[in-house]
C-alpha cells in the first residue's frame, strides 16, 4: 500500500489527530502525541495495514528549530583538549520528538510515524502494549532524550544509571565532570592538577594538523 | 632522517658487560643467581633468593581474571586461542573469579557504570596483583574522549596500572609483548623494554599529557 | 513422590509440591563468563528454576549517538566499526548504504562486489565466534579453538585488504577507501574452498554431538509471534521458522543478483525455534555465504572503487530515512536525520542484539538456570551494539 493511501486511511479514521503528511526520504505521518497509542493499535490490527513490526523508535531533540521546522542546528558541547567540560549559557528551546519506523511483514510496506511534543511537557502515549519491543526503545528515549511515555509499564533509565542527571542526547547537554565519585573528565583528581603548561608542545614539534603527511593515495 | 638513523645505530651498540645469551634466556636466571649467591657472603642470601624464586614462579604463572569489556576482549580471546596461544607464557588460565587471579587485563572501554564494578573486582583480587590497560580506551578514553559523557578517560583514574598496551584494538602479539613487559616488571627490571633512541625521542614528543 | 510423606526429615519435606522456597535473587554479571560481555542479568530463582529475568544493560554505553552529532558524516564510520566488533564490516555496510541512499550516490560496481565479499567473509567470521562461544557456554572448549583457527584466516585476508586486523574502517561513503590488493580473489577463493570442507568438521564436532543436542534441543523456544512482537531478527527469527532476510526481502547493494537460500529452523532435533535451530541456522548460513562469495568473485569487475562526484566533506540534504541491512546478528537499522549540514543531526542505531536480548525477559521465566545460559548463548548478543 502506498504511503499516501496509508496516510489517507489514518486521516479518515482519526481525523484531526493526524496532523500532516511527511514527505522526506521516507514517507510518514505526523500525529498527535496523546493518541499515538490508539493509532498504533489500529496500524497493527487493521488487515490491510498489518504493521506487526516496529523496527525502530527514535527520540529526537529539535533544539534550534521552531514548530514549523524552520531554524538552524546548534552545536553540541563536549570536552576540550584538556578534558574539561565545555560550558555554554544557551538554554535549549524547540520541541522534542519521536519517530516510529514501522514495517508490515505481511504486505511488505513501510510507514513512519512522527510525533512532536513541547520541551516543557514532553509526554507521549506509550506503544509498549502494542509492540512489546517498544518497551526498551521507549526506556532508551526517556533515558537519552528525556521524553516521558504515558502508560509505559516500567519507565526507568536503561543505558545510564538510575541516579544519572540530565538527558545526554539533548543538544544543550553539558558533559559531566564526575559521577558519584567516578571521574569522567580528564582531570587527575588525586594529583589535583592539570594545567595548560602540561600540554604545551616542545618547540620543534608541530601539531598534527600542521605536519605534512606523505600522500599515500589512500586519503579521503 | 639520516641523523635519526645514525642515532638509532649508535643506541643499539651494546653497553659494557652486555651478555646477549644471558639477556635471551631470561627465565633461567634463578639458577644462575642461586649459584652466584651460594658462593657469596651476602647476609640476605635466603630472603633475596626466596624472593627471586617467588617472583620467578609468579611471572611464569600470571593468571588473568576473565574480564572482557569490549572490542579488545575479542583480541584477548584470540590471544588465548589457537594461533597465539597465551598459554605458552603461563597466562592462559583465565579465572572466572577474581579471588584466584593475579592479573586484570582491562580490555576495553571503562564506563561510569562499569568503573565501580571494576574497582570491586580489583579489590577482590589477592595481592600481589597487576593491571594491564589494553587498548586506547583503557589508556585514555581513546576515540570516545571528545563526547564520551559516560566514558572514563583512562582506567588509571580507577585502579593503578602496570602496563599500557596501545592500539585500537592491540594485536594479540602486542598483548603478548605487554605480558612479557609485565613479566619483566615482576622480575624486578623496570623499563626493561629498551627502545631505540630515535623511537624514544619521538615518543617523548607526542603531545599527550605526561601523567 | 507422595504428598503424604511428612515428618521424616527435611529432604522429604522439601519436595512437597505446595511448599515453595523463598525466591533467591542472583546477579549474573556484569562480570560473568557466560554473559558474552558486560551484561547483567538479575535472575530470581527458586532453586534452579528461573522465575524472572531482568536484563540490566548500559555497562558499555559509549555515547556513539552523541558523537555522531559532533563529527562529520565520513568520520562516524569509525564508530560504526565498534558497535558489533565481531562483524564491523556489516556495521559499516549499513551506515554506508544509509548515507548513500540519502545522497543518491551510485556506488561503482567493483566497490559493490568487494563490499559483498567482505561482508560475507565477516559474516562467516562472526558466526564462527557465535558457534565457538555457544559451545563454550555448553561446556565444550575445543570447538572454540577450531573456530578461531578459521577466523584467523579470514582476518588475514581482511588485514591484507584493509590494514586493520579487527576493526577495519574500510567502507567509505560512496565506495571503499582503496582498491583491493593483487591476488585478493585468489586468497578469497582459497579460503572458501577450505571453509566448505571445514563445516562438516564442526558438524561432527559439535552439531550432532548427543550431549550438545540434549543441552540445546527443546530449550529456549522462541516462537514467531514472540519474535515479531519483540522485534527479533536474524538467526533468532529464522530459527523460529521464518525465512526472512533483509538481503532478500529488503534488498540493498547488489544482493538481488546472487543466488542463495535462506536457512530456517525446522525443529529437526526438537521444537521449532529452540536453541539448536538457531545454532544450525548460523551453521548453514556459512555455506550460503560461501556461495555468495564465489558468485561475487566470479563477477568481480574492474574499475574505480569510489564514487567520483562526491566531495570530501559530505553534506546530506535535509530529511530522514530508516535504512536496514542484514548483519550477522540480524537487522541493523540506521534511522538518520539530516539537517542539510556536514554533521548528522541525529543518528539512531537500531541494533539487532538490543531487540534479541529483550526477548530473554519474556522467555526466561520457567526454564532452568543452565538453560538460561544456553538461551543467552544462542541469541548471540554483542554488548557493543546493545549499549552503543
Amino acid at each position: 500500500m502506498e504511503a499516501t493511501a496509508i496516510h489517507a486511511l489514518l486521516q479518515s479514521r482519526f481525523g484531526d489527530a493526524v496532523l500532516d503528511y511527511v514527505d522526506s526520504y521516507e514517507k510518514g505521518s505526523l500525529v498527535a502525541a496523546g493518541r499515538v497509542g490508539e493509532i498504533a493499535t489500529f496500524l497493527r490490527d487493521d488487515a490491510t495495514l498489518g504493521f506487526e513490526s516496529l523496527m525502530s523508535l527514535t527520540g529526537l531533540d529539535w533544539d534550534g528549530y521552531d514548530a514549523t521546522g524552520k531554524g538552524k542546528s546548534v552545536d553540541i558541547l563536549g570536552y576540550d583538549e584538556l578534558g574539561r567540560p565545555e560550558t555554554s549559557d544557551r538554554v535549549g528551546d524547540g520541541d522534542l520528538g519521536v519517530a516510529y519506523a514501522l514495517y508490515s511483514p505481511r504486505h511488505g510496506h513501510k510507514h513512519t510515524l512522527f510525533v512532536r511534543v513541547p520541551r516543557a511537557a514532553p509526554e507521549v502515549a506509550s506503544v509498549a502494549a502494542v509492540w512489546p519491543t517498544a518497551e526498551w526503545h521507549e526506556r532508551e528515549a526517556w533515558d537519552l532524550v528525556g521524553i516521558r511515555f504515558a502508560g509505559h509499564p516500567d519507565l526507568r533509565r536503561i543505558l545510564l544509571d538510575d541516579a544519572w542527571e540530565g538527558h545526554p542526547l539533548r543538544k544543550d547537554y553539558a558533559m559531566p565532570g564526575a559521577w558519584q565519585g567516578v571521574p569522567l573528565d580528564g582531570r587527575d583528581y588525586a594529583a589535583g592538577k592539570w594545567t595548560e603548561a602540561d600540554v604545551t608542545l616542545p618547540d620543534d614539534v608541530k601539531r598534527p594538523e600542521d605536519a605534512k603527511l606523505p600522500d599515500t593515495g589512500n586519503q579521503g | 632522517m639520516t641523523q635519526d638513523r645514525k642515532d638509532y645505530v649508535e643506541s643499539t651498540t651494546p653497553p659494557a658487560g652486555y651478555d646477549p645469551l644471558r639477556e635471551q634466556c631470561l627465565d633461567f636466571h634463578v639458577a644462575e643467581d642461586l649459584a652466584a649467591m651460594a658462593g657469596s657472603d651476602d647476609k640476605n642470601f635466603i630472603l633475596t633468593t626466596v624472593d627471586n624464586l617467588f617472583d620467578w614462579a609468579r611471572l611464569s604463572s600470571v593468571w588473568p581474571v576473565t574480564f572482557g569489556l569490549a572490542c579488545c576482549a575479542i583480541e584477548m580471546m584470540a590471544a588465548s586461542a589457537t594461533r597465539y596461544d597465551i598459554d605458552r607464557f603461563g597466562a592462559g588460565a583465565f579465572r572466572a573469579t577474581p579471588r584466584q587471579a593475579d592479573l586484570m587485563i582491562v580490555s576495553g572501554t571503562v564506563t561510569a557504570k562499569m568503573a565501580t564494578r571494576l574497582k570491586r573486582i580489583y579489590d577482590q583480587m589477592p595481592e600481589p596483583k597487576w593491571v594491564v590497560a589494553m587498548g586506547s580506551c583503557a589508556i585514555g578514553g581513546g576515540p570516545y574522549f571528545k563526547y564520551g559523557y559516560h566514558v572514563v578517560k583512562g582506567v588509571d583514574f580507577i585502579v593503578p596500572v602496570d602496563v599500557y598496551i596501545p592500539g585500537c584494538p592491540p594485536r594479540p602479539e602486542v598483548l603478548l609483548d605487554g605480558l612479557m613487559r609485565l613479566q619483566d616488571k615482576i622480575r624486578g627490571r623496570r623499563g626493561a623494554a629498551k627502545l631505540p633512541k630515535w623511537v624514544a625521542d619521538y615518543a617523548r614528543k607526542i603531545p599527550y599529557v605526561n601523567r | 513422590m507422595s504428598e503424604t510423606a511428612t515428618g521424616r526429615g527435611w529432604a522429604e519435606q522439601d519436595v512437597r509440591r505446595e511448599l515453595h522456597s523463598e525466591l533467591l535473587e542472583i546477579n549474573m554479571g556484569p562480570q560473568h563468563p557466560a554473559t558474552h560481555g558486560v551484561l547483567r542479568l538479575l535472575v530470581r530463582t527458586d532453586g534452579e528454576i528461573v522465575h524472572g529475568v531482568t536484563a540490566h544493560i548500559g555497562y558499555l554505553h559509549r555515547c556513539a549517538e552523541k558523537i555522531a552529532e559532533g563529527c562529520d558524516w565520513r568520520q562516524w564510520m569509525v564508530y560504526t566499526d565498534r558497535f558489533d566488533y565481531l562483524a564491523p564490516i556489516n556495521m559499516n555496510f549499513g551506515y554506508a548504504v544509509a548515507v548513500e541512499r540519502m545522497l543518491g550516490v551510485q556506488v561503482p560496481e567493483r566497490a559493490e562486489h568487494i563490499r559483498v565479499i567482505c561482508a560475507e567473509l565477516q559474516r562467516i567470521a562472526s558466526h564462527l565466534i557465535a558457534i565457538g562461544t555457544f559451545g563454550l557456554d555448553m561446556g565444550a572448549w575445543t570447538p572454540l579453538l577450531y573456530c578461531f583457527r578459521e577466523r584467523e584466516e579470514i582476518l588475514n585476508i581482511l588485514e591484507r585488504l584493509t590494514g586493520g586486523r579487527m576493526l577495519y574502517n574500510y567502507f567509505d561513503i560512496g565506495g571503499l577507501r582503496f582498491d583491493a590488493y593483487e591476488g585478493f580473489e585468489r586468497d578469497v577463493l582459497d579460503f572458501v574452498n577450505i571453509m566448505e570442507q571445514k563445516i562438516p568438521e564442526y558438524d561432527t564436532l559439535l552439531s550432532y554431538n548427543k550431549i550438545f543436542i540434549e543441552r540445546t534441543a527443546d530449550v529456549g523456544v522462541i516462537d514467531v509471534a514472540t519474535c515479531r512482537a519483540y522485534g527479533c531478527t536474524g538467526p533468532v527469527l529464522r530459527g523460529a521458522g521464518v525465512p526472512f532476510d533483509c538481503r532478500k526481502d529488503d534488498p540493498y547493494s547488489i544482493y538481488d543478483r546472487f543466488e542463495f537460500d535462506i536457512p530456517y529452523g525446522e525443529g529437526e532435533q526438537g521444537t521449532v525455534g529452540d536453541c539448536w535451530d538457531r545454532y544450525m541456522v548460523r551453521m548453514r548460513e556459512m555455506y550460503e555465504s560461501c556461495r555468495i562469495i564465489r558468485q561475487a568473485v566470479d563477477a568481480l569487475p574492474g574499475g574505480p572503487v569510489k564514487a567520483e562526484d562526491l566531495k570530501k566533506l559530505v553534506k546530506v540534504p535535509q530529511g530522514s530515512l530508516y535504512t536496514r541491512t542484514e548483519s550477522s546478528k540480524g537487522e541493523i537499522g540506521y534511522h538518520i536525520f539530516a539537517d542539510g549540514g556536514s554533521k548528522p543531526f541525529r543518528t539512531k542505531v537500531r541494533s539487532p542484539s538490543f531487540s534479541n536480548l529483550h526477548v530473554i525477559e519474556k522467555v526466561g521465566p520457567g526454564m532452568m538456570l543452565s538453560d538460561l545460559v544456553a538461551t543467552v548463548g544462542s541469541l548471540d548478543i554483542v554488548l557493543g551494539e546493545i549499549d552503543r
